[in-house]
Order: structure tokens, then C-alpha cells, then sequence
């Protein structure tokens, strides 16, 4: 459980949030949607501890026990697909899913490649060699789709996850994220209808 | 500062990474090799058929390294952060392990460069070396301090609108206390004088301080 703790963050004299107190549940689809500059990506990066609340606390519960997560293991829980995360257009297709695999203590067999390409729809047998500077923006998007399923996080940080996508991309997206969600908080920043229709619960951010 | 197995792993595989792209994009290598040799070179003809005191030839050498290293280490993140990639890394390791999979990589990078550089400097200003291996540990420790400051300030000026500059004003007064034993113990290893251990027991010392702060205040950025 993720729990915002009267946090408030402003940017200059603009008071994005203010005392902010709720808790986010595993188990559904949250959807964060909100008009432009509402602070929906914010919204996900203080979920994530990428940056830090003004004034209050963000904490990530174990439901277990009930205890909060001592900051070097919260950081391991998430995973994102969000236009600012960028993957390395350096590294081959490849490279970047053994790397950030990697970093989670997870190695891929080429089976795990293959099948990860044709969860998202990309074929990882012809472009796993290709770099990621030669993909178009859809590719990436599925390749940084195939990371997020790669590490198997227990949270997904969702920011406009299938602005990118073709009707075929989204839909494989929203079939995973329906098979995932049983066992994985799944914040969805979005004003997609069609990305709302897929949450089970909306927090709609004032202006 | 503790490095689990797993802090491990992700430590090679961001060292494996950066060294997959550094080498692939040439352009951080290029600059840090071609200024050393730019360097040498002219300073070299400039002090052709001069005598050059053992102790100034040292302190030529650590300052081609220092302004060397400048130019590489200086993207250490910068370039993560240009290209987008420092939030997603971010995001998937741990901070600990990307704080030394950097300092790894730059260290490896800087030995790298000292290779290259090193034989090239010794012959162009005809330096005889009188004790070779008091020559190489204090170069590894001299560079492990600069590896340790420099991550730890190209990660500070990230954000910097002029880190270019800032960069080398920020590593400067961090390193001196290194540079300073480094330039007595390479006259030394130049001239085979007895030396003092002292200034050795000072550059592992310092090489500690500087990991460990680094360590510590990489957790506050």
C-alpha cells in the first residue's frame, strides 16, 4: 500500500498539492487524470520518491506487516513506463531489457526475450539486435513496455502508457495490465478515455 | 556504505553499460585522450631541449591527467540526464549502486587514459623512472581519489546551467589534498630519492574519505 501522508508540493508560488492524505491499494487499476498542468506525472513521481513532497511523507507499506520499506528496497518495488523515462538509444533492443532486467537481479533467457516480444508485439527475433536510435517512438514504447514486464515490479507507475501505441500496442497493453493488477498496485496517469475505461478506481486532480 | 550480492550485480551491469555506450559513442574517450596528447605534445616542444626538474614534470603530469579526466568525467551523468536515461535508471537501481557503478567506470576510464598517456609522456620528456611500481600505486591511488571527487561532483553539477565551468572550479579544492603527495611521491619514483611512506598512508587515507563521503552524501541529491 502506497500512502500519502498530508504531503504538499508546490513549484514556485503555484501550490500543486495541498495536505494530501490517502492510501492506494493493490489489487486495482488507479487511474490519476486530471486537465493539462494538473500535476498528474507529479502525482506518480511522488508515488515513486523520484522527487520529494514539500512537506509530508510518502510511504510504501508493507501489507504484511504493516511496516514501511526502508528506502533502498522501496526504490526496487517500482517500475514505469513514462514518456521522460527514456531507454538507452545506444543499446540494442536486447541490451536494454538484459540490462534493466539486470539491475533487478533477473537474467533472460532467449525463450523469456522471445516471449516478452510477443506479449507487447515486437519482434525481438528480427530488432533484438537492432538498436533502440533506429526504432520508431511505438517501438520504444513497446520495448519499454517489455522492461516493465521484464523486472516484474510490484508497482507500475503508468504515464500515459499507450499515447504511442496502435490499436494492436493497446490493446496487448490492457490485456497485460488486466492480468497483472491482482498482484500489483497500477497507478495510470492519463486523459485517455480509452485508458480510463480500464480503471477500477479515478483520483481526479483539481486545476 | 554496504554492497549486498545483488548491489553487486547491478554495479557491473551499469559498468558493463557505460562502457558499452562509451565506447560505441567514442566522443567522451576521444576528448579525454586527445587533450592529454594535445597536452603533452606542446608542452613537450615547448620545453624541448630544456631541463625540466623532476619535480615540475611531475606536477606537468597530474595537471595533463586532472584537465584530462575534466573533460571525460564531467558527462558522467550529464550525459544520462541529456539523453533522458537518469530517471529510468534512477527508477530501476539502486542509488548506492549507480553512485559506484560511475565511479568504477570512470576509474576504469582514467587508467584507460593514463595507459595511453603515460608512455607517451615519459619518452617525449626523456623521463627515466627510478622506482616504476612507487610510480604506478601512487597514479592508482591519485586516480582513485579523482574517480571518487569527480563522480561525486559531475552528479552535483548535473543540474548546473554552466557545469561546464563549474565542474573543474568544484573538483579542484577536493582533490588538492591528493594532488599534492601524488606530485611529491612521482618526483620521487622519477629521482629514486628515499621516501617518506607518509605520503602515501595520506592518499589512502584521503582515497577513503572521498569514497565514503561520496558514499554518503550521494543519498542527499
Amino acid at each position: 500500500m502506497i500512502v500519502f501522508d498530508d504531503v504538499s508540493l508546490s513549484f514556485g508560488r503555484h501550490e500543486l498539492f495541498k495536505n494530501i492524505s490517502l492510501n492506494l491499494r493493490g489489487g486495482k487499476v488507479i487511474g490519476v487524470t486530471g486537465a493539462n498542468g494538473a500535476g498528474k506525472s507529479t502525482f506518480l513521481k511522488l508515488a515513486g520518491k523520484i522527487i520529494r513532497p514539500d512537506s509530508g511523507e510518502v510511504k510504501l507499506i508493507n501489507d504484511e506487516n504493516n511496516c514501511a520499506l526502508r528506502i533502498a528496497h522501496y526504490a526496487l518495488q517500482f517500475a514505469a513506463v513514462a514518456p521522460e523515462m527514456k531507454i538507452y538509444d545506444n543499446l540494442t533492443a536486447q541490451e536494454n531489457l538484459f540490462f534493466f532486467a539486470k539491475l533487478r537481479g533477473k537474467t533472460l533467457s532467449a525463450e523469456k526475450i522471445s516471449e516478452l516480444g510477443e506479449r507487447v508485439g515486437l519482434d525481438l527475433k528480427t530488432f533484438g539486435n537492432v538498436r533502440a536510435e533506429n526504432f520508431s517512438t511505438g517501438m520504444r514504447q513497446r520495448l519499454k513496455f517489455a522492461i516493465l514486464l521484464s523486472v516484474d515490479a510490484d508497482i507500475w507507475l503508468l504515464d500515459e502508457p499507450t499515447a504511442n501505441l496502435d490499436d494492436d500496442g493497446r490493446e496487448k497493453f490492457f490485456r497485460e495490465i488486466q492480468a497483472a493488477k491482482p498482484d500489483k498496485i497500477i497507478l495510470l496517469a492519463t486523459n485517455d478515455r480509452a485508458e480510463e475505461n480500464i480503471c477500477d478506481e479515478i483520483i481526479k486532480l483539481p486545476l | 556504505m554496504k554492497l549486498s550480492n545483488s548491489r553487486f550485480e547491478q554495479i557491473a551491469a551499469i559498468v558493463r553499460k557505460d562502457f558499452v555506450i562509451g565506447l560505441r559513442r567514442r566522443a567522451t574517450f576521444a576528448a579525454m585522450m586527445m587533450f592529454a596528447l594535445t597536452a603533452v605534445a606542446s608542452l613537450s616542444l615547448s620545453t624541448g631541449g630544456i631541463f625540466v626538474e623532476a619535480k615540475f614534470l611531475a606536477a606537468l603530469l597530474w595537471v595533463v591527467i586532472f584537465f584530462a579526466a575534466s573533460a571525460g568525467i564531467s558527462g558522467t551523468f550529464d550525459d544520462e540526464a541529456q539523453a533522458g536515461t537518469l530517471p529510468t535508471l534512477k527508477l530501476y537501481a539502486d542509488a548506492q549502486a549507480i553512485l559506484f557503478g560511475k565511479m568504477i567506470y570512470v576509474l576504469l576510464s582514467l587508467v584507460a587514459l593514463t595507459i595511453f598517456i603515460l608512455p607517451i609522456f615519459l619518452i617525449l620528456f626523456d623521463v627515466a623512472v627510478e622506482n616504476f611500481f612507487l610510480l604506478l600505486a601512487t597514479i592508482l591511488l591519485g586516480l582513485i581519489g579523482i574517480a571518487a571527487a569527480g563522480t561525486l561532483t559531475a552528479a552535483l553539477t548535473t543540474s548546473a546551467t554552466v557545469k561546464g565551468g563549474l565542474f573543474p572550479i568544484l573538483l579542484f579544492p577536493i582533490t588538492l589534498p591528493i594532488f599534492l603527495p601524488a606530485i611529491s611521491l612521482t618526483e620521487l619514483s622519477f629521482t629514486g630519492g628515499a621516501f617518506d611512506s607518509s605520503s602515501l598512508v595520506v592518499m589512502v587515507a584521503f582515497d577513503l574519505i572521498l569514497v565514503t563521503a561520496a558514499s554518503i552524501l550521494y543519498d542527499y541529491l
